[in-house]
């Protein structure tokens, strides 16, 4: 980044500020006509000067110019002759010519304002994008003390400011400016000693207001870094909030931040206690001068020598002036401010911080298969404390082939897998493939033809498939059809701004390097290996738990209904049938909600699921109508009423509160008012209690909670309450609620009671195992499950993961460098979170799959060694390569049991 | 059936005779109730021992596996309570249950329960009476036999 704020500005965008700055020069003139029409309007058609001589008319719009003395003087051009208008026609016309001006005027300055917030908004995206680039170059040193909440900070909120001042970098001061100067060569013009002392109090407010507000600028550097470091500080609590909980140090971290608000506010107060100062004495500097111009100006005026009408115009000269003045001092003081600011930014990005230019896209002709010798020669690695670890260490070995780093405990294997994997450069040495130096191996050829796993899979949040796919995206391959008309000009943007011009809609993914047709290859691809690292079953069972889109799983939407029907058959032909109560329109299900009995369909939005259905307008009426408001109110009191009792002396948060009751523990206490109000017989019940008693049984499930709340009588009221529920909700045309349809598929389902349709019986033992083994049964008659898991791949992984469980992680990781077909893999504590039978496994599997490939993995001892075709050890910083006498023979992979079992909950 | 007839079954069992009302209404209220066909299991012997169940209708066997096969060694009725020991004592099943015939049966989670118990002492107390009975009962069989 450039040094300076006002280069980098200038750099960028100096085309623009130079057409905007020469609008505002042609501004100019007419806002100078419109300083100088209050004084026409008042001595030529109020006070008829115009009219002096008798003349009954008066020229009107004449343009005619004196020619200036130094030309030959005397004469006058006349352009326009102008019309000849009486007294009150000179008034109106000079009045309307008045306002005409107000109009350009205001004209220019809209489109100038425009085009400065849009300037602005541009170079922000710009600096954005640029910090964003960096963040990319930070290297392994800076990444160290390089914290991400921070730098996040920086990008979001700290250039903001300076993106807003950027429009007016240039084109203030010169509008400002000359506005100012304007105004005060017209007071000049009417009166050169108002002038002088309009021009005096200017420079004193000049002189003055800056040096003020130099403390100001102190301050605001250490507010900036104060509250930087504030984001820092609990970002890193929340990273770290395991610790905190484990070790109890809520009090101290509460301290901690405490303390941090103590010092931002006593930063923040200073600042506003100057500021306003500043800002009193400013105000009381720009109120000098009228009070000069009164003063003075009429004393002038009562002596006879200055007339009215120039009074008055100097005055609205004056009122003029001051706003220009204002705003050119914020000008400076915000200039000041976000030089600052943009130091500050620049230091976080100092170049020594950052890495070379990232030239992530030219393979070129490097990008032959990594194969051949692999030679390593003279190769030393330090340490992070300075300590050799490996001096002088060279190997040869043939590629490709398979290799065990042993480390028998010390840090060489690893660190020597992370150079090989060109994670890092800290060594010295040279290693070559073929002909080709590892070091200077382009990005491009490494991040197709390496792949890493270390100890952490990273993950970023989006669906399984998001993240397996994320080492196939190196480069756009086509464009998807996009609007031509939003494509030019979301293109143009990029270009003006130096963004990128690709867009993340186009296809990134080299399906053709894979081997695979389409998305739904690959997706088979993905799936297999994901089979292989036995996380199978788990996606399977995200597909069941996923939601279908219509649109992207056609195939299996439509036969989605056909797998219903089968099941319910198995069901019925197998005697389970009342292990699952079917959703049918004319009935009640009793293992289901009285709101889902109710709604007979999923909420979409929020307004009607869980306990805003109590509260949602329409949905009321619906009930209002069905005339079931008053019993539902009157099931929630026997709800309360049992509840209360039956969870009375328990604490508040046990966890059986969570578990079972309708009432939290903490709403325990309003339902007991509620209930002794209503027990002392105030009369009908609030409309608010009547809200939060109704909520109540909408959760109630006749088979679950067994409380006896309804009878034969009620369940054909509310299957009748059904159809007029959607009457309502259907002709409020809203979009909340998606129906059950028999024959259809509810997309806002999960995907396995779209299979279901029903809800699993809570009364029949062992009813859940049971079910789930039926429809896995049944999707794998009906060959869906490649579609299931094809759902399962859009599941949604959570920040970093943290929705999935470490072997999940691990194994996505681990697919995620398998689905790349790397010339290279190399495992470095990948398979740390898994047991050592299945690392054992996952390891001949690696072994299998990269038969024409090399592996290199780190392991603890040489007792699985064996398996490689080549052991490297590490022994007094020396490297050491034996091929494995006779690699004892691969066991072939142990066939998946079949037909595979597959566990878990359905419903 | 509801869970009004539940606690009155509870009520029933010797081991919660003692027990507060309000809390059997809990204890019922946390528990679930299932429904075992004729012939199915409800744990077999050995299984870990994760639940007690109440039987409210319908008749259980009580299995022992032998090398000769499962031998019936006593039948269950309404309101007996079974599979308590298991998960007081964390032991794995000692005998295998089975349904004689469609059986209503109310599951109490073990989890639930001891958390009952821990919450509320009157309800460990009225357990431990119980089995102090219980122990009283089987010395007074000892010695009834080592006399005769």
């Amino acid at each position: 980044m450039e040094k300076s704020l006002f280069r980098y500005i200038w750099t960028h965008s100096k085309r623009d500020q130079m057409i905007i700055c020469a609008v505002v020069l042609a501004s100019l003139p007419f806002y100078f006509m419109s300083l100088d029409l209050p004084r026409q309007i008042v001595n030529q058609a109020i006070q008829g000067e115009a009219f002096r001589d008798g003349n009954p008319t008066a020229p009107f719009l004449n343009l005619s110019f004196d020619w200036p003395g130094w030309l030959g003087g005397g004469g006058s051009w006349e352009i326009f002759e102008g019309f000849q208008v009486g007294r009150v026609g000179l008034l109106m016309g000079l009045s309307f010519v008045f306002l005409f001006f107000v109009i350009v005027n205001g004209a220019f300055k809209y489109w100038i304002n425009v085009s400065k917030g849009v300037l602005g908004e541009r170079m922000l995206r710009r600096m954005r994008f640029d910090l964003f680039s960096m963040v990319l170059r930070f290297t392994p040193d800076a990444l160290r003390t390089v914290k991400s909440s921070e730098t996040a900070t920086i990008i979001k909120d700290e250039v903001e400011p300076i993106g807003g001042f950027i429009g007016d970098a240039f084109i203030t001061p010169v509008f400002l400016g000359t506005q100012a100067i304007t105004a005060l060569v017209f007071i000049m013009v009417q009166n050169v000693w108002l002038g002088l002392i309009a021009l005096s109090v200017i420079a004193v407010q000049f002189t003055i207001i800056p040096r003020l507000r130099r403390e100001l600028l102190r301050l605001g550097k250490q507010r900036q870094l104060a509250s930087r470091q504030l984001a820092g500080r609990i970002a890193e609590v929340l990273d770290g909030i395991e610790v905190v909980h484990v070790h109890n140090a809520y009090g101290w971290e509460r301290a901690e931040i405490g303390h941090r608000l103590f010092n931002l506010f006593t930063i923040r107060l200073k600042i506003y206690n100057r500021k306003f100062f500043v800002k009193t004495l400013n105000n009381f500097l720009a109120q000098l001068t009228p009070f000069f111009f009164y003063a003075i100006g009429g004393y002038f005026a009562l002596r006879g020598t200055l007339d009215i009408g120039q009074l008055v115009a100097v005055i609205a000269a004056y009122r003029e002036l001051p706003p220009p003045l204002k705003e050119l001092i914020d000008w400076d003081q915000q200039r000041l401010d976000v030089q600052v600011k943009y130091d500050q930014v620049t230091q976080h990005f100092a170049e020594d911080r950052l890495g070379p230019l990232l030239e992530s896209r030219e393979a070129g002709e490097a990008d032959q298969p990594l194969t051949g010798s692999f030679v390593g020669e003279d190769i030393r690695i330090a340490g992070p404390h300075g300590d050799l670890i490996i001096e002088g260490g060279a190997f040869t070995i043939e590629l490709p082939t398979s290799v065990a780093l042993i480390s028998n405990g010390g840090a060489a294997a690893s660190m020597l897998a992370r150079i090989l994997a060109r994670r890092s450069l800290e060594f010295s040495g040279r290693i070559r493939i073929g002909e080709r130096d590892l070091t200077q191996l382009p990005m491009a050829v490494t991040g197709h033809r390496i792949a890493y796993a270390g100890v952490d899979p990273i993950l970023f949040p989006g669906s399984i498939r998001d993240n397996l796919v994320y080492g196939l995206r190196s480069k756009p391959l086509g464009r998807l059809k996009e609007d031509r008309q939003e494509m030019d000009r979301r293109i143009a943007e990029a270009l003006r701004t130096g963004n990128p011009i690709e867009s993340i809609s186009d296809q990134w993914v080299d399906y053709e390097r894979l081997g695979a047709k389409d998305e739904n290859e690959l997706d088979r691809i993905l799936l297999d290996l994901l089979d292989k690292v036995g996380m199978g079953d788990t996606i399977y069972l995200f597909g069941l738990a996923g939601r279908i889109d219509p649109e992207r799983h056609t195939s299996l939407a439509e036969r989605l209904v056909e797998a219903r029907h089968r099941l319910r058959d198995t069901f019925q032909s197998n005697g389970m049938a009342d292990l699952v109560e079917p959703f049918d329109p004319a009935c009640y299900n009793s293992q289901a909600t009285i709101a889902e009995n109710l709604l007979f369909g999923v909420p979409i939005s929020d307004e009607f699921k869980g306990r805003n259905l109590a509260d949602n307008a329409q949905f009321r009426d619906a009930i209002d109508r069905a005339e079931m408001t008053d019993d539902l109110v009157r099931m929630g009191l026997q709800i309360a009423e049992t509840m209360t009792e039956i969870f009375e002396g328990l604490p508040p948060g046990h966890s059986l509160f969570e578990q079972f009751s309708f009432i939290g523990a903490d709403e325990l206490t309003e339902f007991e008012a509620i209930l002794r109000r209503r027990g002392r017989g105030e009369g009908s019940l609030r409309r608010e209690d009547r809200t939060r008693l109704l909520s109540l049984p909408l959760a109630y499930i006749e088979a679950r909670h067994r409380l006896g709340l309804l009878d034969d009588a009620m369940t054909g009221r509310i299957v009748e309450a059904r159809g007029l529920v959607r009457e309502v909700l259907e002709k409020a045309g809203s979009a909340g609620v998606e129906f059950y349809d028999p024959e259809g598929i509810c997309s806002a389902a999960p995907l396995r009671d779209n299979l279901l349709f029903g809800r699993v019986s809570y009364q029949v033992a062992n009813a859940r195992a049971r079910v789930a083994e039926a429809v896995a049964a049944v999707v794998r008659e009906l060959n869906l499950q490649e579609e299931v898991e094809r759902v399962g791949l859009e599941y949604q992984v959570g920040t970093a993961g943290r929705l999935l469980s470490p072997q999940e992680r691990a194994s996505v990781n681990l697919v995620r460098c398998l689905v790349k077909r790397p010339d290279i893999l190399v495992i470095d504590g990948a398979l740390a979170p898994f047991d050592e039978a299945r690392s054992q496994q996952l390891m001949q599997l690696l072994l299998d799959l990269l038969d024409q490939q090399s592996l290199f993995m780190v392991l603890p001892n040489d007792r699985q060694a064996g398996d490689f075709d080549v052991q490297m050890r590490f022994r007094d910083g020396q490297i050491i390569t034996d091929k494995t006498a006779a690699p004892a023979p691969r066991p072939s992979m142990p066939e998946p049991d079949a037909p595979q079992r597959i566990a878990g909950e359905v419903a | 059936m509801t869970l009004e007839t539940e606690v009155q079954s509870l009520r029933q069992v010797p081991m919660f005779r003692d027990v507060d009302p309000a809390r059997l209404k809990l204890l019922a209220f946390t528990s679930e109730r299932v429904q075992f066909a004729g012939g199915q299991r409800f744990f077999s012997q050995g299984d870990p021992s994760d639940a007690a169940y109440v039987i409210l209708d319908g008749r259980a066997s009580v299995l022992l596996n032998t090398p000769g096969g499962d031998i019936q060694v006593a039948e269950l009725g309404s309101n007996a309570l079974v599979g308590e020991m298991g998960i007081l004592s964390d032991t794995p099943r000692s005998a295998t249950i089975m349904a004689a015939e469609p059986t209503t049966a109310l599951r109490i989670d073990k989890r639930v329960f001891l958390e009952l118990l821990a919450q509320f002492p009157q309800m460990s107390l009225a357990i431990m009476r119980e089995l102090a009975k219980r122990l009283e009962r089987t010395n007074a069989q000892l010695v009834a036999q080592s006399s005769s």
